[in-house]
């Protein structure tokens, strides 16, 4: 790495810690706003993004190779399939919560 | 076959191919805990919104503002070991992290002790009578003690690293650096998930 491109680096890592802190105050400020379904769905886009940020500029995924890529790609779609399957039954099954649960509304 | 011809892989290749392979494995770990989360919300949603209001939103956010900054520094710290003019930075740079992370643990500390205090740790004279309300702080118990465990796990890789590149030891090398970086990142990433799932729910009600 020379000179210049190490100065390069080390500007795009300040870009993107700003830019993380700006979308944190950003998502603390969403919580207030009354949105509904619409609060968490924000929250988790602005993680979701922040963690792109971090994963493709901090830990450097923007500029691995295709194979790192393919395995942490292939991690958040695993993820998110079990994620989608265990929903499919818990949204399906009739909820019946033990005494102690209390009621689920 | 005639494997001059292929492409060789960078140096380091694969050792972050291994930890990038052991990050994934980590995500299936946590990603049980975003499941039972999920569950827990879409089935009490009222107790999850009032436990969510009894957390200490200043002590969440300063903690997720700590450990982006933890993760920045140490992200330069793994340039700086990369580039020799630089390399003298990378020890304090590491030090600074694992001081950061400490930072975050104590805060949580506090945090803890402030929950206690207020009765808000599950089991007998809980204090809210929400349904799903304990189940939340379960989960909150469960999520955030074991993430603790992953950045003391962390603290005492950096700062081991922290204590061998400033003293010029052979094993506290660039790739080392880079592989513990990592593995802060993805404790980060996990910490990005929680903040708005346990502090910033239930807020506006």
């Amino acid at each position: 790495m020379s000179d210049s491109e190490f100065r390069r680096h080390g500007l795009r890592l300040l870009a993107a810690w700003a830019a993380l802190i700006v979308l944190m105050l950003l998502s603390l400020g969403s919580a207030w706003l009354p949105l509904g379904l619409g609060n968490v769905v924000l929250g988790v886009a602005i993680a979701a993004t922040k963690a792109g940020i971090v994963a493709a500029l901090f830990m450097g995924l923007a500029r691995e190779p295709a194979l790192l890529r393919l395995v942490g790609g292939f991690a958040l779609g695993t993820l998110l399939l079990l994620i989608g399957l265990s929903g499919i039954d818990y949204a399906t099954r009739p909820a019946a919560p033990a005494a102690y649960q209390g009621s689920t509304r | 076959m005639n494997t001059q011809a292929l492409p060789r892989p960078d140096e380091g290749f694969t050792a972050r191919l291994g930890m990038w392979v052991f990050l994934a494995s980590e995500v299936m770990f946590f990603g049980g805990i975003f499941v039972a989360y999920g569950y827990g919300r879409s089935h009490w949603p009222q107790g999850f919104a009032e436990a969510g209001r009894h957390t200490h939103v200043a002590i969440g956010t300063l903690n997720t503002a700590l450990l982006l900054t933890s993760s920045a520094i140490v992200a330069f710290a793994a340039a700086c070991a990369r580039h020799p003019p630089a390399r003298r930075w990378t020890a304090r740079l590491l030090w600074l992290t694992a001081s950061l992370g400490m930072a975050f643990v104590a805060l949580k500390g506090v945090e803890y002790a402030k929950e206690w205090h207020e009765q808000l740790v599950p089991g007998a004279g809980f204090a809210l009578a929400t349904p799903g309300a304990q189940l939340f702080y379960m989960l909150y118990f469960f999520a955030t003690g074991l993430h603790a465990l992953h950045l003391a796990i962390g603290i005492g890789l950096v700062g081991a690293l922290a204590w061998g590149s400033g003293r010029r030891r052979a094993w506290a090398d660039g790739e080392a650096v880079e592989m513990s970086a990592l593995y802060w990142h993805f404790v980060d990433i996990v910490w990005i998930f929680l903040y708005p799932l346990i502090y910033l729910l239930g807020r506006h009600a």
